[in-house]
């Protein structure tokens, strides 16, 4: 590794750069320790393009879901309308009995029949709803929303900016996300013998993994990544090197010591050279892994669930004990063909995140394994015909051994539009700002109260920083 | 569009958009202000010839790579001179060629049977093109389009079983790359791969009976993504500021209103919900029409414009159009992504500012003093002019500055490599790993293959944990750079520079052979041959460091009398390998 990018490191680990916006987590450290013993790892799930909450958690008394069909009228048609088939009919669906039902009254609320290894998780405990979860700055009423843009988070509504706000807790361009710096807190406390596998992306280079420390680091999802550069015979066939040739051949494409007056070969050299010197690291690990009893389903999420699993289990080879992991997943933002699209992609990720329930039972890591999901926004309630538009809050699952799981947290707005909550076409008002979403799983974590506050810049300004679901 | 109606749609615009903003007085300058943007031309007036470095600089942000004779054929030169005779080529359009691949306008052939691999056609048209084809810089234009106006047949199984539709779609980039981007802005509105893509293709106008309203898609990210962005800009690209914070530049209403324009889009079929099949397949890739039954009527307000009630649908496009891009962000917006694809990721605004300027007036004058452009508002002849020919671009002085340059794309970086060693033939049967871009052995980049509307990479990324993050600067390309993708990048030129099969499907067999003749002639002295490949591919950038590895690499290789020329031709293959691996290559300065 270069002497420039430990300079960098160590410069962030100084504070002499500040973490603008997310606060400067580092430094204080030594009074109120995030706690790092034993392992524990939290394992983002990103449903790309806004998962429609409407879609998923249905009403189910009879009154609040005919006024949701009424409301929803062509897409229900879509879906098959009064046939037997119709997967949004209410015969068809999974009513929920949460231990905290009589939060809601005489409402209720149902999955589809895809997700039903999600609903069992939640009737087993292991699974907890969060209900209308989104970007705030503060609490806001409707009337606040019309008139006073300064209190609401900027570029609402935008996919990009969206995510980039959910993880970062700022619109595109934010260096900083709460997953990485949650990391940076485990780093200074020296949790990590090797910080390379302290945030693990298995989609992209996300916002959401970068602190001062930790850095994302990417692997796919069909495994980890293939190198065949080192090997002898795919160089030069007809001559071949010698070791020491070899070893000069891998300096160069590691980029070793290279020092240029342009920043952007510097950085370019630094990523080369610390991704494949992990990649090697992780190759090694990984290459005697134990091998998962549990059975993954064959699909995008599947496969990025059970890489994550692999790499909790070699864990120890890795020197790690506080992971943050990324997995996504694209093709939910239906605004047209929502029938046909999302029962698909609710049944793929009910199936994996269960697979992946099992195996970290089966791994002996049930407890120390939370995983929560995310997504750009909620949508509208009413439809454009046969998808759904862009909305605002959402409603999200946590998945764990160590969740307090089966109740349903935050709230259930009604499905309807015209009351406090919505700002059009039932775009929700989120009750529950992500940074509390955020605070209640870095609680479990391990950080301190003042790490979370230094991570969550906005956490003073809601009543309840620990919504108590995990 | 006439003329007339886009003065009048202008001057209509310009009085809306100082009332969107709430006038001039309260907003802060822009920090440019003081800075003078400067003439839209080099300072000095143009020297008739180029040295070989500064024209194989030109040609390196210009082209898909050159090769040493186009390098010395422009060294006798001007780049005014080059610029016209790239505006002059004559446009390699993929439909024509898809289509004679493939004349039943569908994937099979006359007989009904399935041609083998025809959904990649419109990919392996590009690709060749981009390797073989004269009309390079109107090549490169359309990729840089392609990866604004964005339409992908990732996750999208109905553009991706389509090669006439894509080859359709990139054709009204490449036919327009030097035409005006009012004009593509109307094709790509009406053309079915955008409306397949971003769902507004048989979307109806709102039904009050049963709640539906018009989708928003189109509405959105036409604005966001197309023409001005989520922001209010100076023209130099900064954000315009009142009070120290940004203004957006529309609200959810306005998306609604527009929203209420893109309705009653179908294919020009007898009804509104009939498909093409088969024996009308060209209707798939043909314009779409506006069902006026299907057409909102309701009044469409956005942006401080508004469409009365009960104007016709192609009418309310052509305003709604007028509208966008006549708003003052298009320019800079614009411009500074289109620096970006080209020159360098984080252009000075006083340079965003003078490309701004010629995209708005419509003119560019050449260092040679010929006038290019029509003078009208959003010509891309002009625009690509002033882009290439400003004196950041063309300065070797600028081009030192620590901040100046950006990562070279990934598929520019391979078909560098096809074209500076004049590969025998791009054709693309049999080259999987070219056609798709996500993978252990794949570029992480191919047209129309982005991951969504966003691009394969953001005008904006900032990479997390790098100097150049530091120092607050967009690298746009690095968002692609990861431990994942960097092996995917080095397998590939490994295996087609050492000419091995790939095992995706690639690589050693016919095509894409190299000739490496003129560098195993200069193998002998390793020393010779690396400064070559410096000069000729890397710009003179390679660092001492790595000219110092490569020399003992190469020397590793000894030349035996009896396997001279295979040794040599070793040597050839290693040194390019170093060469197209070197960071110092991978940023284009």
């Amino acid at each position: 590794m270069t002497s420039r990018r430990k300079f960098l490191k160590n410069a962030g680990a100084l504070g002499l750069f500040s973490a603008a916006g997310m606060g400067s987590t580092l430094g204080n450290f030594s009074a109120l320790a995030a706690q790092s013993s034993g392992y524990k790892a939290l394992v983002c799930v990103f449903f790309q393009g806004g998962l429609d909450n409407h879609d998923t958690i249905l009403p189910y008394d009879t009154s609040s879901y005919n006024r949701y069909t009424d409301l929803r009228a062509p897409l229900f048609e879509e879906y098959g309308g009064d046939s037997a088939s119709n997967s949004r009919g209410r015969d068809n669906l999974l009513p929920l009995s949460p231990g905290n039902a009589a939060a809601f009254g005489s409402r209720q609320f149902a999955l589809p029949q895809d997700m039903a290894p999600l609903r069992t998780l939640f009737q087993n405990g292991n699974a907890a709803i969060v209900g209308n979860v989104g970007p705030l700055q503060q609490p806001v009423t409707r009337t606040q929303y019309e008139n006073n843009k300064n209190l609401l988070p900027s570029k609402l509504f935008s996919h990009n900016d969206q995510q980039s706000t959910w993880l970062s807790l700022k619109p595109e361009g934010a260096r900083f996300g709460w997953g990485g710096v949650f990391a940076d807190a485990h780093l200074a406390n020296n949790a990590n013998s090797n910080e390379t596998f302290t945030a693990i992306s298995l989609a992209g280079n996300s916002v959401f993994l970068s602190g001062e420390a930790a850095r994302p680091y990417q692997i796919n999802a069909d495994g980890v990544s293939e190198i065949r550069v080192f090997d002898r015979n795919r160089l030069a066939p007809t001559v071949g090197l010698s070791n020491d040739a070899l070893d000069i051949m891998r300096d160069h494409l590691m980029s070793a010591g290279t020092q240029s007056g342009n920043l952007f070969v510097n950085d370019m050299a630094d990523i080369r050279g610390a991704s494949l010197e992990a990649n090697d690291l992780f190759n090694d690990a990984f290459s005697s892994a134990p091998g998962l009893t549990t059975t993954f389903p064959n699909t995008n999420l599947g496969k990025q669930l059970k890489s994550v699993a692999q790499t909790i289990s070699i864990s120890g080879s890795l020197g790690v004990r506080r992971q943050v992991f990324f997995v996504a997943m694209p093709g939910f933002d239906t605004h047209s063909s929502q029938s046909s699209k999302i029962p698909t992609m609710q049944r793929d990720i009910a199936d994996a995140i269960a697979a992946f329930y099992d195996a970290t039972e089966q791994l002996g890591q049930a407890l120390n394994v939370t995983l929560f999901t995310a997504s750009d926004f909620g949508r509208t309630l009413t439809v454009n015909g046969g998808g759904t538009d862009h909305g605002w809050g959402g409603h999200h699952f946590v998945v764990g051994g160590a969740v307090n799981g089966g109740d349903i947290y935050g709230d259930m707005p009604l499905y309807d539009i015209g009351h406090d909550q919505e700002v059009g076409r039932g775009r929700l008002i989120p009750s529950v700002s992500v940074e509390q979403y955020a605070a209640t799983l870095g609680a479990w974590f391990g950080l301190s109260n003042s790490e979370l506050r230094a991570a969550l810049p906005n956490l003073p300004n809601f009543s309840t920083s620990n919504l108590g679901f995990v | 569009m006439s003329n007339w109606k886009r003065f009048i749609a202008l001057g209509v615009l310009v009085f809306a958009g100082a009332c969107t903003a709430g006038g001039q007085d309260d907003v802060d300058p822009p920090s440019s202000l003081q800075e003078d943007p400067g003439s839209p031309q080099l300072p000095s007036p143009e020297t008739e010839s180029l040295s070989f470095n500064e024209s194989a600089a030109l040609l390196t942000q210009a082209t898909f790579g050159p090769s040493i004779e186009e390098i010395e054929d422009l060294e006798n030169a001007s780049a005014s001179s080059w610029l016209e005779a790239q505006f002059d080529q004559p446009a390699t359009l993929h439909f024509p060629r898809v289509l004679q691949k493939l004349p039943t306008g569908t994937r099979k052939d006359a007989s009904g049977n399935n041609v083998r691999n025809a959904k990649h056609f419109a990919v392996d048209s590009f690709v060749e093109a981009a390797v073989m084809s004269d009309d390079q810089l109107r090549q490169r234009m359309a990729f840089a389009l392609s990866q604004i106006l964005v339409t992908s047949s990732m996750g999208n199984t109905n553009i991706d079983s389509n090669p006439h539709l894509q080859a359709s779609y990139y054709d009204i980039l490449v036919r327009n790359a030097f035409g005006n981007y009012r004009d593509i802005l109307e094709e790509v509105t009406y053309s079915p791969a955008m409306a397949t893509y971003l769902t507004y293709l048989r979307n109806r106008k709102g039904d009050p009976n049963s709640g539906r309203v018009p989708d928003e898609n189109y509405a959105r990210e036409v604005k966001q993504l197309f023409t001005i962005g989520l922001l209010e800009l100076n023209m130099d690209g900064t954000p315009r500021l009142r009070n120290g914070n940004p203004i957006e530049t529309y609200t959810n209403e306005d998306i609604t209103g527009l929203a209420r324009v893109f309705t009653g889009f179908s294919y020009d079929t007898s009804n509104f919900w009939e498909s093409p099949g088969d024996n009308n397949a060209s209707l798939r890739y043909a314009p779409l029409k506006i069902f006026p039954e299907m057409h909102s009527n309701l009044e469409k307000s956005f942006l401080g414009v508004t469409i009365p009630a009960g104007v016709s649908g192609p009418e309310s496009v052509e305003r709604a159009l007028d509208t966008l891009f006549n708003h003052p962000n298009v320019a800079p917006f614009i411009s500074k992504q289109l620096i970006q694809r080209f020159v360098t990721s984080n252009p000075s605004p006083a340079y965003v500012e003078r490309v701004a300027r010629t995209f708005e007036s419509g003119r560019f004058t050449l260092g040679n003093g010929v006038a290019v452009g029509t003078g009208a508002r959003g010509d891309l002849k002009a625009t690509i002019s002033a882009i290439l020919l400003d004196a950041e671009a063309r300065t070797p002085e600028l081009r030192e500055s620590s901040s100046f340059g950006k990562v070279r794309e990934p598929l520019i970086r391979f078909t560098h490599w096809a074209r500076a060693f004049k590969v025998n033939s791009a054709d693309m049967s049999d080259q999987l790993t070219l056609r798709d871009a996500q993978g252990a052995t794949k570029l992480s980049q191919q047209i129309l293959r982005s991951p969504s509307v966003f691009n394969f990479y953001r005008p904006g990324y900032v990479a997390p944990g790098t100097s150049s993050g530091e120092a607050g600067l967009a690298a746009p390309e690095l968002q692609i750079v990861s431990a994942a993708s960097i092996p995917g990048y080095i397998n590939v030129m490994n295996s087609y520079i050492f000419n091995f099969a790939v095992p995706d499907g690639g690589g050693a067999n016919t095509n894409f052979q190299p000739n490496y003749n003129y560098e195993a002639a200069l193998a002998e002295d390793p020393e010779a041959l690396i400064d070559h490949l410096d000069r000729v591919i890397a710009g003179n950038r390679l660092l001492a460091s790595t000219k110092q590895r490569m020399t003992s690499v190469l020397q590793d290789i000894t030349i035996n009398d009896a396997t001279r020329r295979e040794d040599l031709e070793a040597r050839a293959q290693t040194a390019v390998f170093m060469t197209f691996t070197a960071p110092e290559y991978i940023i284009q300065r």
